[in-house]
């Protein structure tokens, strides 16, 4: 009897899973949407990557708070790129197997390169919220949107500021990434055209320790100012460095450099460096919320891609919710129609290469160990 | 003849593990099992149709996981030929791996060839580049070896990194998917096949290359170079074989991951990367074939497998790494008793 009793449970457990099975397919279109975040959250990038899942946790709870998207919550799936081409392709084919409806991030322009392809091949939308390489512009099967400025409007940006601060000789550092080896280039050629003179292109390593080679060299080519377009984490020791030797021209450090880091690494040296900066959330009239809700999930304040991530999850969501579907295909094209100006960082439309239509370069300075706005 | 044959029996007979202290009873069984040439064939069949069936089940994800694995399997069987069989410890085979890569990137992107035109040129520019290292450290041993071939590593990495033509920093994009009688090789599956080919082309090259003449003269060479020279082996020219022939190897994998990602920068033939395979070589047991598979499976898989850790992961599989080296210091796969 007792044994009867135990099969008919077990039929009767099999039948309702059976019945979960045939009804599941029903269920999946009130499922929740998810929304891949491929950012570094290991590896040397990993601060950044992690700042911007956080900021693109932040959009997500406001959108789900007011009700989700087409009425389906927002789920997210993290792709960890680790800043590695070959590991970025491995998290960009299990998000693209997962079938998400959306991916945003983007961190370091080499890993995300070779990921174009994977979400081309799904056409699954891709809003790239932080690498800015201009490589990226002809590998992109026209899924992907850049809504950071591009190194080429950076250096325009680098090139009118130095300018105008009367600079003429120009000595430009990088790190033999692509991301900051193409600024350097870049700003080589603008500060060329514009009849100025570069005096020296430099290439340093990534993690090494010691620059007196290069803070020598500098100091006999003293040039008006040195240009650092890579990341703060060296490009902090190297103003350190640059200034024990005795420098006293202008220094200025390009985007990758904006960290409120710089000053723990820099100290005392980074003071009066100027950093060029895409919007950062302290110097956005409109990110005020933004912060205080950043603040209250982190305990950290958001960092300097946080703002252009939230935005991009936001405009992911605008553009599902424009479609009224999660059609890949009806995304990109309303993303490609985007034209509003309520967006954190400014406002957000597309050229037909999908970079940003107007650049959004700051210029910052370091003062008391803080960034704060400098007068252009 | 005579004096060679009994040396070499009494070198393969030094090769087994030293000291088989408390074997993994699972795996030695395994061994045997394995050692049975019906059970081997019938494993190896079963293996191959695995691979063969493998997409239809696996999701997209897997499969490029698989195809990474499959071309770790490449890339360490080549490197087991240099450190495992002759015994020349490499930290630079990466260098190997990234000339094949951009010979096969520059040929096609600024000179315009044909992908397939373009392999054997690889081969001989990774022939070359491995007598350009042989060369030089024919009479370097252990530490000194391992500087010079670390420091041929960066070489290739730093010249990739700051000349024009390997496209610098950024690298090479936008490398064109090859045909292939009207077949275009470009979807993930596609790539998986390609790599199960040359995995499978790889492993049965190796165990032929170990039973041959050349093979047990690398073993020979590995353990006393001295008397080896002394029976006649010329040991100029065997150990250049074994680095030509791990440079063939580095180069097939370099020529055809630079075409399934399409893109390549210098940051994938890092130092790192070197250590990688090496990892894998001495994980599974240098000098055993099945043991470099295994290992290659699991410095890929790994990583793969613990990613819901999140920021943990890369700790875990450190420790899992420490722990396998510390209860199996030769590697997993255990000595080989003939």
């Amino acid at each position: 009897m007792e044994f009867r009793i135990a099969r008919r449970r077990t039929l009767l457990a099999l039948a309702a899973i059976g019945a979960g099975a045939l009804a599941a397919p029903v269920i999946a279109q009130d499922g929740p949407i998810t929304i891949g975040v491929q950012v570094p959250t290991t590896g040397p990038e990993a601060t950044y990557g992690n700042d911007m899942l956080n900021a693109v946790k932040v959009a997500v709870e406001e959108i789900n708070g007011d009700g989700g998207l087409l009425g389906r919550q927002v789920e997210l799936a993290v792709g960890d790129s680790a800043c590695d081409p070959q590991a970025s392709v491995n998290a960009a084919s299990k998000l693209a197997s997962q079938e998400v409806d959306g991916v945003v991030g983007g961190y370091c322009s080499g890993a995300t390169l070779p990921t174009l392809k994977v979400y081309g091949d799904a056409n699954i939308p891709f809003v790239i919220t932080a690498s800015n390489s201009t490589k990226l512009i002809p590998a992109n099967p026209g899924n992907a949107f850049m809504i950071n400025s591009t190194g080429a409007d950076q250096s325009t940006k680098v090139v009118d500021f130095l300018s105008g601060k009367g600079v003429e000789t120009l000595a430009i550092v990088d790190q033999g990434d692509a991301y900051s080896q193409d600024l350097a280039n870049l700003t080589a050629e603008r500060w060329k055209e514009a009849g100025h003179e570069v005096v020296a292109t430099e290439t340093v390593n990534k993690g090494e320790q010691d620059y007196s080679a290069l803070t020598t060299k500098i100091r006999s080519l003293n040039p008006d100012a040195v240009l650092w377009t890579a990341y703060y984490a060296d490009g902090g020791l190297l103003i350190r460095q640059l200034r024990q030797s005795g420098y006293q021209g202008v220094i200025a450090v390009g985007d990758g450099s904006n960290s409120p880091k710089l000053f723990e690494i820099a100290g005392q040296a980074a003071e009066g460096v100027f950093g060029f900066s895409n919007p950062t959330a302290e110097f956005l009239p409109a990110a005020a919320s933004f912060i205080e809700s950043y603040k209250a999930a982190n305990d950290n304040a958001p960092g300097p891609y946080a703002p252009l991530t939230y935005d991009g999850m936001k405009l992911l969501a605008w553009a599902i919710d424009k479609a009224g579907t999660t059609d890949h295909a009806a995304v990109i094209e309303a993303l490609a129609s985007a034209d509003q100006a309520e967006w954190l960082s400014g406002p957000i439309s597309f050229t037909d290469e999908n970079t940003l239509a107007r650049s959004n370069f700051i210029v910052l300075e370091g003062k008391d160990g803080a960034w704060t706005r400098a007068a252009e | 003849m005579l004096p060679f044959k009994t040396a070499a029996r009494r070198a393969e007979a030094q090769d087994n593990d030293p000291a088989p202290a408390r074997p993994l009873a699972g795996i030695t069984q395994l061994q045997q099992w394995f050692g049975r040439p019906a059970t081997f064939r019938g494993a190896m069949a079963g293996i191959v149709l695995l691979l063969i069936l493998g997409p239809f089940v696996f999701s997209q994800y897997i499969t490029v996981i698989m195809t990474n694995a499959l071309l770790y399997v490449v890339l360490c069987l080549g490197l087991n030929v240099v450190v495992g069989k002759a015994g020349l410890l490499d930290l630079g085979y990466a260098a190997f791996f990234a000339v094949g890569a951009y010979t096969t990137g520059i040929l096609t992107l600024q000179f315009g060839w044909n992908f397939w035109a373009s392999i054997p040129v690889a081969l001989v520019a990774a022939a070359i580049s491995g007598v350009i290292i042989g060369g030089p450290t024919l009479r370097l041993r252990s530490d000194y070896l391992a500087i010079v071939t670390l420091g041929f590593g960066e070489i290739v990495r730093f010249s990739a990194r700051n000349l024009e033509i390997t496209g610098a920093a950024s690298g090479l994009s936008g490398i064109q998917q090859p045909r292939l009688f009207g077949w275009t090789i470009d979807s993930a599956v596609d790539f998986y096949y390609v790599f199960v080919v040359l995995a499978i082309g790889a492993v049965i090259a190796s165990i032929r290359l170990s039973d041959s003449r050349i093979g047990r003269a690398w073993l020979y060479v590995r353990h006393d170079e001295d008397a080896a020279e002394a029976m006649g082996i010329n040991r100029v020219a065997v150990k250049l074989a074994a680095y030509v022939t791990g440079a063939i190897y580095g180069a097939i994998g370099g020529i055809f991951f630079a075409v399934n990602l399409g893109a390549i920068s210098p940051e994938s033939f890092s130092f790192e990367q070197s250590v990688l395979i090496l990892m894998a070589v001495i994980l599974g047991g240098m000098g055993k074939i099945p043991g470099v598979i295994l290992g290659a499976f699991i410095i890929v898989l790994g990583p793969e497998l613990l990613r819901d850790l999140g920021e943990l992961r890369l700790l875990v599989f450190a420790i899992g790494l420490l722990l396998i080296m510390l209860f199996r210091p030769s590697g997993i796969w255990p000595g080989r008793t003939q």
